[in-house]
């Protein structure tokens, strides 16, 4: 910036183009020859009339005119060629030969940039020329940079001040005035600029502007401005004092510079960053920042402050039904409810708070969201546990009113748990613990309602560990956690094993984890789809094995939840699976409680003739316990009915216990559908079961569920050498007993197999 | 004459450096001046642009306008046209050394800007003269340095 326009400027110095003006030819021709021996690049007219008629078409970088011309003297010539367009700053030397002052002044008023004595040393008339050609190179780079500032100062929406101690005041530069929004011809006085700021900001900046001076120092601020047109804006002030000779402020000269958009900006990626884009409610961060905040203050004022953990009931159930963006209205809807329930601050922020006095941590009060339907609110001072018990109460009361959620009216129910500082926790940590805590125990008392958390209710709150059990579970099925175990079914007459019901269980860091303890939560979080997607193929797997191996080529059961059935691929994906290890459709049964069939029996039936066609046979589970319509029983293509283990369980001690299962055996018989009895675990339940006229059966009896290499060793040290206790017990027939009951079992069919 | 042209000596600046009645009582042969010449040889030191032919053949052209010009002038009193032929005159003439020419051309300047008619007739007359001889002097110039 220094360097650069000097050098460039010498560069078009080298042969600076000259307008030779004069009616002499003999000083011409001097002139000219000695200022083109010296680099000059020279054109000659011998009048101002010439002169004049050549800069319309061409200009010079300067012009040389002889004063005393015929007709356009020198003097006239350069008053015309100043009025000409763009040669307002074109340098102009006046010749003369009359050194006196008359004709020097004349030179200047007619418009001359300088005069030259002409004088037959041409070194001096050179040095003249090219002073004259450096400095109005100059003035033109000072123009274009001045402009320029003015320009970058106009995109930056900044202008420039000065105030002068005393009578000078203050001063804005045009760029200065256009940040207010006014012309250039404006006056804006420091009182008028003062008006503009709103009355408190106002006495704020003139006391920070007092000690500024006093101490002589850097002023930077920011400040609001209502402009005249009314709106507000944000203005930056920069200003850096002057100092006189004595070294005292005599003034300051700084920027104006108005800074609403960026100020706007940082506003949104700070509020981004602490603020839950759905429902504009603090999030999680700003929510924990703001109770690190309260707890601080209640340790030092020594209050009581309360969180509520508040959890929507079933909101999944909603989302799952009327889809995600019903979903987010409601947690809208939800949300706004549920401000409406506290002191809600939306404006403390980092920063801001200790300015603020000693209530300042009211302004903390708050709901959040914490994240998916958990919400907290945040009461920074409460004067016992009733005071958050009532705010918990008409979060509740609020809560029971209808949400218009996707066109349809919804009812939302909330669980809320609370925790109190220091009573249930002296750390953020603990008391959003011990409010879950106290949430898991309403949610276990059956929702919608609010609890104080309890030292006790924590043997209630298992929540914590569902949660991780929950993620864990995720990651189940990526780790190959999950195995199945095999409960032989066995045909007793016979003393074979006539299938197979697989069962899941998961090796969770080598501990094996009860089903009865991730199969409802795999089901709740719709895990159980992809389990039980892995459970077809891991079945077809197992049965390519047991073909090879021990040449077993009965049917795999696989329990299914009724949605799977539901899903459209289902056929496609048990053929893949039966494809993948070569194996028939019909190594694969499927079982699906008899509950689950009749809740979903419209969307099931049609998947269940598809299976049914392709040859893969359904099992109808705690066939019994629900309440199946006959009508649909005897339409359904099943293959199975399987008693539930309830009726075996009482068999033999109750009379009642016994007329189901025949009523069963007899309804499977006359339609033409296999029976077969689960949880059969004595000698003397099988023997009834046998009785009433069903052989096949599985329990402990004969086996737990094992795993498929520990299932091989029994059949091999139990079911062939004919150990076992039951076997013979109604094997009495010998060995055409099995063949009847395999006979009677094909002829049981419903249908031939595909 | 002599105390008509004191009050303005530095209207004849090229010559100062010589005393000034020297010009005047010069022999023919020394009626160009020698540094004027020397600083117009400057302008082209090898000759090959031919500038002193241009100068003085620029000089001839000049002087045969001029000299018209002045007559007419004078036959109609016109002091305007005097004054700006003595004017160009006076530089072009100290251009190429004819520092006596030069100063007649001052003076006669200097008298027309006094008001001063007096005389006038034998200056003009006594310029006039002055113009062949420097016109043979600058000839004779060129021969002996070609």
């Amino acid at each position: 910036m220094n360097d650069s326009p000097v050098s460039a400027g010498d560069e078009l110095l080298a042969h600076p183009k000259v307008l030779l003006v004069d009616d002499d030819e003999v000083n011409l021709l001097l002139t000219s020859t000695a200022l083109r021996e010296r680099g000059f690049n020279i054109t000659e007219v011998q009048s101002g009339e010439d002169a004049i008629e050549m800069l319309a078409r061409w200009v010079p970088d300067v012009v040389v005119l002889d004063a005393m011309m015929p007709g356009l003297d020198g003097f006239e010539t350069c008053r015309q060629l100043r009025s000409l367009p763009g040669l307002g700053a074109l340098p102009v030397l006046m010749l003369t030969g009359l050194d006196d002052e008359a004709s020097i002044t004349r030179a200047y008023e007619a418009g001359a940039t300088d005069f030259f004595v002409k004088s037959p040393q041409w070194s001096l008339l050179t040095g003249r020329l090219r002073h004259l050609l450096r400095s109005s190179r100059t003035r033109l780079e000072l123009e274009r940079s001045k402009s320029k500032l003015a320009r970058a100062q106009d995109l930056a929406r900044m202008g420039s001040f000065d105030w002068k101690r005393g009578h000078g005041g203050l001063h804005f530069s045009i760029e200065g005035l256009r940040v207010f929004g006014l012309g250039p011809d404006s006056v804006l006085t420091l009182r008028s600029t003062l008006r503009m700021i709103p009355p408190d900001d106002r006495h704020e900046l003139l006391l920070v502007l007092h000690e500024i001076l006093r101490q002589g120092s850097v002023l930077a601020i920011d400040v609001p401005i209502t402009l005249h047109d009314n709106r507000h804006r944000i203005f930056h002030i920069e200003a850096e004092p002057e100092f006189n000779e004595l070294g005292n402020v005599c003034g300051y000269t700084g920027v104006v510079q108005d800074v609403t958009d960026r100020r706007l900006a940082e506003d949104k990626i700070r509020h981004l960053a602490n603020f839950d884009t759905l429902t504009g409610l603090p999030n999680r961060r700003q929510l924990l920042w703001r109770a690190e905040r309260a707890v601080e203050f209640s340790r030092r004022i020594g209050h009581l402050m309360a969180m509520l953990l508040i959890d929507l009931d079933r909101f999944k159930m909603i989302n799952d039904t009327l889809g995600h963006a019903a979903g987010d209205e409601l947690l809208i809807e939800v949300s706004r409810r549920l401000r409406s329930c506290v002191r809600h601050c939306d404006h403390a922020m980092e920063n801001s708070i200790e300015a603020l006095g000693s209530h300042s941590h009211r302004t903390l009060e708050a709901v959040g969201r914490l994240g998916g339907d958990e919400f907290v609110a945040l009461l920074p001072e409460v004067a016992d546990e009733g005071d958050a018990e009532r705010v918990a109460n008409r979060i509740l009361e609020l809560m029971r009113e209808p949400i218009f959620v996707g066109g349809q009216e919804c009812f939302v129910t909330a669980s809320v748990g609370i925790a109190l500082y220091p009573r249930d926790g002296t750390s953020v940590a603990d008391l959003v613990r011990n409010a879950d805590v106290a949430m898991y125990f309403v949610k276990s008392e059956g929702r919608n309602d609010a609890a104080l958390y309890h030292p006790q209710l924590s043997g209630v709150g298992k929540r914590r560990e569902s949660l991780e059990l929950e993620s864990a579970l995720h990651k189940a099925l990526e780790r190959n956690e999950l195995v199945l175990h095999y409960q032989p079914k066995i045909d007793v007459r016979g003393a074979r094993m006539v299938g197979a019901e697989a069962l899941m269980r998961w090796q969770r860091n080598g501990v094996l984890v009860a089903p009865g303890d991730f199969i409802p939560l795999a089901e709740d979080t719709g895990l159980i789809i992809p389990m039980s997607e892995w459970a077809i193929r891991e079945a077809a797997r197992q049965s390519r094995i047991w073909r090879d191996n021990i040449g077993f080529t009965g049917s795999i059961a696989v329990n299914l939840p009724s949605r799977l059935f539901e899903r459209i691929d289902l056929v496609e994906q048990i053929h893949k699976a039966c494809a993948l290890y070569g194996v028939p459709h019909n190594a694969i049964e499927l079982e699906i409680t008899e509950t689950g069939l009749m809740k979903d029996l419209q969307h099931v039936i049609p998947s269940l003739h598809r299976l049914n066609e392709i040859g893969v046979e359904i099992s109808i589970d705690d066939f019994g316990t629900g309440y199946s319509s006959l009508a649909y029983l005897t339409m359904l293509p099943i293959s199975e009915l399987k008693i539930d283990r309830s009726f075996v369980r009482d068999l033999g001690m109750t009379p009642q216990s016994s007329a189901v299962v025949t009523a069963i055996i007899a309804l499977a018989r006359s339609l033409g559908l296999r029976v077969i009895a689960e949880g059969v675990e004595n000698l003397r339940q099988m023997d009834v079961l046998h009785r009433l006229g069903c052989g096949l059966m599985q329990g402990f009896l004969f086996s737990k569920a094992l795993p498929p290499d520990d299932l091989e060793i029994w059949l091999q040290k139990t079911i062939l050498p004919r150990k076992a206790a039951w076997i013979g017990e109604v094997g009495s027939g010998g060995v055409t007993g099995e063949e009847a009951s395999v006979s009677e079992w094909r002829a049981a069919r419903a249908k031939p197999l595909a | 004459m002599l105390n008509e042209r004191l009050p303005h000596p530095r209207d004849s600046q090229p010559p100062s450096e010589r005393p000034e009645g020297g010009a005047a009582e010069a022999p023919t042969a020394d009626v160009l001046d020698h540094e004027a010449l020397q600083r117009l040889r400057a302008l082209d030191p090898t000759g090959s642009n031919h500038v002193m032919e241009r100068v003085v053949k620029a000089f001839e052209t000049s002087v045969g306008k001029l000299l018209p010009q002045l007559q007419s002038a004078m036959d109609a009193a016109d002091v305007v046209s005097i004054r700006h032929v003595a004017h160009t005159l006076k530089s072009s003439s100290a251009s190429i050394g004819a520092m006596k020419l030069s100063k007649m051309c001052v003076e006669i300047e200097a008298m027309i800007l006094r008001g001063q008619d007096e005389g006038m007739g034998e200056k003009v007359a006594a310029l006039a003269a002055e113009v062949p001889i420097v016109l043979v002097a600058l000839q004779r110039m060129i021969d002996n340095n070609p």
